[in-house]
């Protein structure tokens, strides 16, 4: 097996550039989980959310927790575990605000490497 | 079984290049890990994009070993893992679960299953492989 640490700088820019496409290809799902995750904060905050919002933005948390760090977003990966932990519906209630700022903060962390790419 | 593939690009030496199936209902986790393992290790990939699929692949292919995601609709990780173990010809194929949780009482009942090592998401692209190999005893 390749050892990583006998990785060549041209096979490690090689890789990076790889990621770099990739993270240009999938960034729509990522947004649109994003969205899932807005729009369930906005109906927490109002009061009007639904079972199926919240398991659908515990989804879109997962899912990002999951994502982000391998795409060197470890803040964005924070940010998606607490966010999964706050929609979860077996977790104690929690302000809509709260959740709200969080995938606020989120937003800005996906768009700072949007636009440094 | 492990090929043996002449690798001329980096050591040029013969190496094993192991066949890993990778089982994971998102495509963006599916094609990093897939970019990580072919572009770093040199290893032949499969994919699968359920655990339905998986289990079929596994018993086609044989891989060397399995990367199997946690959480998927349908058949999940572990219900897939009691599948593969209940067919004697991908019985005996390791299995590695590969989990964004990351709570202590989920890593216990993971491994609880039998599965030779839990990785977590998000990984490393480049280092991706190395954990793998170390779980494995490839090294």
């Amino acid at each position: 097996m390749m050892d990583p640490k006998a990785i060549t700088g041209a096979q490690a820019e090689e890789l990076s550039q790889a990621m770099d496409r990739l993270w240009i290809r999938f960034l729509p799902e990522i947004m649109e989980r994003v969205a899932i995750m807005e729009a369930a904060a906005a109906a927490m905050v109002s009061g009007t959310i639904t079972k199926s919002e919240r398991e659908n933005a515990v989804a879109a948390a997962h899912k990002l927790a999951g994502t982000l760090g391998t795409f060197k977003l470890m803040d964005g990966t924070v940010l998606a575990r607490d966010l999964e932990a706050c929609f979860n519906p077996g977790d104690a209630p929690i302000d809509g605000q709260y959740a709200a700022s969080l995938v606020a903060k989120l937003r800005a962390v996906i768009d700072s490497k949007i636009s440094s790419s | 079984m492990a090929a043996v593939k002449f690798d001329n690009s980096r050591r040029g030496t013969f190496e094993l290049a192991r066949k890993i199936l990778i089982i994971d209902d998102e495509d963006d986790i599916r094609e990093v890990a897939r970019l990580s393992l072919e572009s770093v290790a040199g290893w032949d990939v499969i994919v699968a994009n359920s655990g339905a699929q998986g289990v079929a692949r596994a018993a086609e292919q044989h891989p060397d070993a399995i990367l199997l995601d946690v959480m998927m609709p349908g058949m999940d990780g572990p219900s897939t893992f009691r599948e593969l173990r209940k067919n004697p010809d991908t019985a005996r194929i390791p299995v590695l679960l590969l989990t964004a949780k990351v709570q202590g009482t989920d890593q216990r009942r993971f491994a609880d299953l039998g599965v030779e090592a839990i990785l977590f998401k998000p990984f490393d692209p480049l280092t991706l492989s190395s954990q793998i190999a170390g779980a494995l005893g490839w090294n």
